[in-house]
């Protein structure tokens, strides 16, 4: 037997989410901790405080898990950050091994993570977050970034055989416009890009709680000219 | 001395002043009441006396005839002072109801038409607990152990459900109608026809008015048109439906439609009928294109909604999800379809008709099993004509108020009020009896048409329903816990459905009374109970009615369902209601509150198949939330104070209340205080996936 890695701290679990994987039912594990600061995030306890929530014990949620399995075969696994924790792969492997699928969400800043999870044929599908254009990458995410591994993930995922999507979170005023038709540029051929709306509430800068969010009707024009933008016309959702 | 002595004027109710008359007292008396003459003569004298007293010029009859009233009762004649009793309403009362709006019934808008119908229903219900039921019958309705629905429509049974064979095969031609119009020929005249009877129905029934697969019996008239016209003609019956604004009391007509992607069974080999109202030779089997072409535009009109974005309140659309379903080609994107619609307008109900039983579902919650008879029926759908008489909800926290932890004690007092209740349905069936036996002359003379071998209504299969309200309530009272909060009250709680179940078969079998349980709708009742409840058994009620004592905004959850409030998986609410289901057999269902959520369409597939597979549950409807604005005229997601258009704050909310989708401005306190409570699943549909620690 090998050594098993230092557990994955997991801090939050919903049973049944009817968003958080397109096309199922799935179950949510949020792990702890994150490597990026972004201001508008709205899970800060669970980026800045991981340790003063409890951790929610892996066999209770592979009971309910299995509890639930014949309504809800998927799993997501989000953060926080997952990849910052070498234990992912052994907490993937287990939950793989009675028969779920797993969506991992990532911002994109461990490739290698990515690389071993896929090599070990753990993952179904991946979800990334792109928080902006990558010329000013540590801006949006409030912290100094190696962008050079967002390109990789970037590209990884766009080369490789796991179905995936990107999404990217629009924040008035922090975000230009613009900024938005550039992120783009990077993804153009990617067949899944979701514009995801700001909502302020529980933001990790609190500042930023006090941003309206766009209009729907901003929203929509923003949505169809970013649609224009990719190579596969048919593959762009919005959320 | 001579009555005529007196200088007394008369404001009579036929507005004339009339004089003094002290014989007319005697005369009233003797017409209205069982007393002697001579008893009658002497109150006469008396009242004479009293009023002489008081020196006025001027009485009213009203006046006059409480005074007789007021003796009648000093004399123990306790028997025919209600029968000479008068109906009516203090002026103040009049006033405020002319000018504010009309909180019992959501679906009730505020103009003069609403008025005279609210003031009809506040005579009317005060006839019916008067001279209608007994005075146990309606002592118990007036203390809040039972709960007499729509009183004020004693004149009329309950709901009606029907299919559009009737009118393509007999035409429009109703009794006392200034003209008869034949078989339609063309689809929008058919559909003029469906409208116009709907409406004469909706003003005999107190309730809903349900159609049956109304996209497979169109289909024969839908034969060569363009998509494009097939979209507007679904377009003209949704909005028709939801725009009748001017039927009964300016209410939109309470009308559910029944759908299915498949032709169902009992109505494959049915031959059609088409334009003319002659048979095409061709079996309803053969017209499932069509049948489909239709309900695909009739879900395209409910996902765009109404000018300003909003849903549409009615027509409710019930799609019937059943084996037979997943065997029709196109199953899978049907249902995507009307799933989108559920997340992003709320409109789709999503009935399970599980196992080879077919059923028919009326109004809100009612649905019907087809028996060997009606089987026989669908071979002639235009028989197919189901009406409920009467629906009495039971109060059940107030059986376990006075049960006071005593097993025995508490199915005694069920069974108790399960007897009253049926006591009140015999009196109201008698009572209709007595109307229809009048026939064309009748009140009811549209119930009794005979275009076929039979009535319209056919009152040898009329249903009565017993309803129940806050069956969570009445387990937390007796257990300390409520029924999601463990498997013991979970048990209790079927326990006493199931008894409620026994004796509907019981009376069924003893009284050949055909007696079904209902999840009452409740929109007032659940208000009601708890207020009288917390009046005549606090302090114990305080701690059990839900919602907000302090603001007046309290409720009990409705029927069997489970506390609105709790988070709870989905999963798990669907699964454990879906458990009371079978035991309810008119029909039940789970809501599912979204607030401002937008769940993808896919996953909602997902839950509703799983749903049907995996669960007893009978039908679900998934709810979100709505803020439309007065100003821009344009609908966003969620409740909010102003309009995320345009920011004004001239705004309304909208979202189901019960049943039905309305705007909340409209909803009594009691359902406020439930919609304040509503848990929204914002742990499992929510944008923001905020942490759930532990």
């Amino acid at each position: 037997m090998s050594l098993k890695a230092e557990k994955v701290p997991i801090k939050g679990f919903i049973e049944t989410s009817f968003i958080d994987w397109k096309g199922h039912l799935s179950s949510v594990i949020f792990t702890g901790g994150c490597n990026f600061r972004c201001p508008y995030c709205h899970n800060s306890d669970l980026v800045l405080r991981p340790n003063e929530l409890e951790d929610i014990p892996l066999d209770y949620i592979i009971k309910r898990l299995k509890k639930f399995k014949k309504w809800v075969n998927h799993i997501v696994i989000t953060g926080g950050e997952p990849t910052i924790h070498k234990g992912l792969l052994e907490l993937i492997e287990e939950i793989k091994s009675l028969g779920f699928n797993i969506k991992l969400d990532t911002n994109g800043s461990n490739p290698e993570m990515l690389k071993e999870l896929a090599k070990r044929d753990l993952l179904d599908y991946i979800a990334m977050d792109i928080k902006g254009p990558l010329d000013r990458y540590s801006r949006w995410c409030g912290i100094e970034v190696d962008v050079e591994k967002i390109k990789e993930s970037l590209r990884f995922i766009l080369e490789g055989s796991i179905d995936y999507e990107f999404r990217m979170t629009v924040v008035p005023f922090f975000h230009k416009e613009k900024d938005v038709y550039e992120t783009v540029k990077y993804i153009k051929t990617a067949k899944r890009f979701y514009i995801q709306e700001f909502k302020p509430r529980n933001t990790l800068n609190p500042s930023f709680m006090t941003i309206e969010p766009f209009s729907p009707d901003k929203i929509k024009e923003i949505k169809e000219n970013v649609k224009r933008l990719f190579v596969l016309k048919d593959a762009v959702g919005v959320i | 001395m001579e009555t005529t002595d007196i200088n007394l004027f008369v404001r009579t109710s036929e507005e004339t002043i009339s004089d003094w008359n002290r014989e007319k007292i005697v005369n009233a008396l003797i017409r209205e009441t069982l007393i002697d003459e001579e008893t009658a003569n002497q109150i006469s004298i008396e009242v004479e006396q009293t009023i002489r007293k008081a020196g006025v010029k001027m009485v009213t009859a009203p006046l006059i005839r409480e005074i007789v009233n007021a003796k009648l009762i000093e004399r123990g004649l306790e028997t025919a002072r209600k029968m000479h009793t008068r109906l009516g309403m203090p002026i103040y009362d009049v006033d405020s109801l002319i000018l504010h709006p009309n909180k019992e019934n959501a679906n009730v808008p505020h103009g003069p038409e609403a008025t005279n119908l609210t003031l009809a229903e506040r005579i009317k219900k005060e006839y019916a607990l008067l001279a209608v039921f007994s005075q146990d019958v309606a002592d118990a309705h007036m203390n809040g152990d039972i709960h007499l629905h729509d009183l004020g429509f004693i004149d009329r049974p309950y709901c009606s459900g029907q299919s559009l064979e009737y009118i393509k095969r007999f035409g429009l031609n109703l009794p006392h109608s200034l003209s008869m119009a034949k078989p339609a020929k063309h689809p929008e005249v058919l559909f003029a026809h469906l409208v116009k009877f709907a409406a004469a129905l909706q003003s005999n029934f107190a309730g809903a008015i349900g159609w049956d697969a109304i996209n497979i019996f169109f289909a024969p008239y839908l034969e060569g048109m363009s998509d494009n016209d097939v979209k507007q003609l679904a377009q003209m019956l949704i909005f028709e439906f939801s725009q009748q604004a001017v039927a009964r009391g300016g209410q939109a007509i309470f009308s559910d439609i029944n759908l299915y992607w498949e032709i169902p069974k009992h109505f494959e080999k049915t031959p059609a009928i088409g334009p003319g109202g002659v048979y095409t030779g061709k079996t309803y089997g053969e017209y499932e294109k069509e049948a489909q072409r239709f309900v695909w535009k009739l879900f395209e009109v409910y996902k765009e909604g109404d000018g300003a974005g909003r849903p549409f309140f009615f027509p409710k659309p019930l799609v019937h999800i059943t084996e037979k379903f997943f065997k029709t080609e196109g199953w899978q994107d049907f249902l995507y379809h009307i799933c989108d619609v559920a997340s992003d307008k709320g409109n789709t109900y999503f009935v399970f008709d599980r196992g080879e039983t077919a059923k028919i579902s009326e109004c809100c919650r009612l649905s019907f099993k087809l028996e060997e008879r009606d089987l026989k029926d669908a071979k002639e759908p235009w028989r197919m004509r189901y009406c409920a008489l009467q629906n009495v909800s039971l109060n059940l926290p107030r059986i376990v108020y006075l049960a006071k932890g005593n097993d025995t004690r508490l199915f005694d007092l069920l069974t108790e009020r399960f007897i009253l209740a049926i006591r009140a349905h015999k009196e109201k069936r008698a009572f209709l009896e007595k109307l229809l036996a009048l026939g064309e002359n009748g009140p009811l003379s549209l119930l009794t048409m005979k275009q076929d071998d039979m009535p319209y209504l056919r009152f040898d299969i009329a249903t009565h329903l017993i309803g129940m309200v806050g069956l969570n309530e009445m387990v937390q009272v007796h257990l300390g816990e409520e029924l999601h909060e463990s498997n013991r009250a979970m048990k209790f709680g079927l326990k006493v459905i199931s008894h409620l179940n026994l004796l509907t078969n019981k009376i069924r079998e003893s009284e050949k009374l055909k007696v079904v349980l209902e999840q009452t709708p409740a929109e007032s009742t659940s208000y009601r109970f708890a207020r009288l409840d917390l009046r005549y058994f606090s302090p114990t009620s305080g701690r059990i009615v839900k919602g907000d004592i302090a603001s007046g905004e309290i409720y009990y959850t409705n029927s069997t369902h489970l506390n609105v409030h709790t988070p709870m998986n989905p999963i798990e609410r669907v699964t454990n209601e879906g458990k009371f289901h079978p035991l309810i057999e008119a029909g039940s269902i789970s809501h599912i509150w979204l607030g401002e959520a937008h769940p993808t369409k896919e996953a909602i597939a997902d839950f509703v198949i799983k749903t049907f597979r995996y669960t007893t549950n009978d039908q679900i409807a998934f709810s979100p939330e709505f803020t439309t604005c007065n100003k821009c005229h344009r609908t966003s997601r969620g409740l909010s104070n102003t309009c995320s258009y345009c920011g004004s704050k001239d705004v309304d909310g909208i979202t189901r209340i019960t049943g039905y989708f309305t705007k909340i401005s409209s909803w009594n306190k009691g359902k406020l205080g439930e919609l304040k409570d509503r848990y929204r699943n914002e742990h499992y549909f929510g944008q923001e996936r905020q942490v759930i620690n532990g």
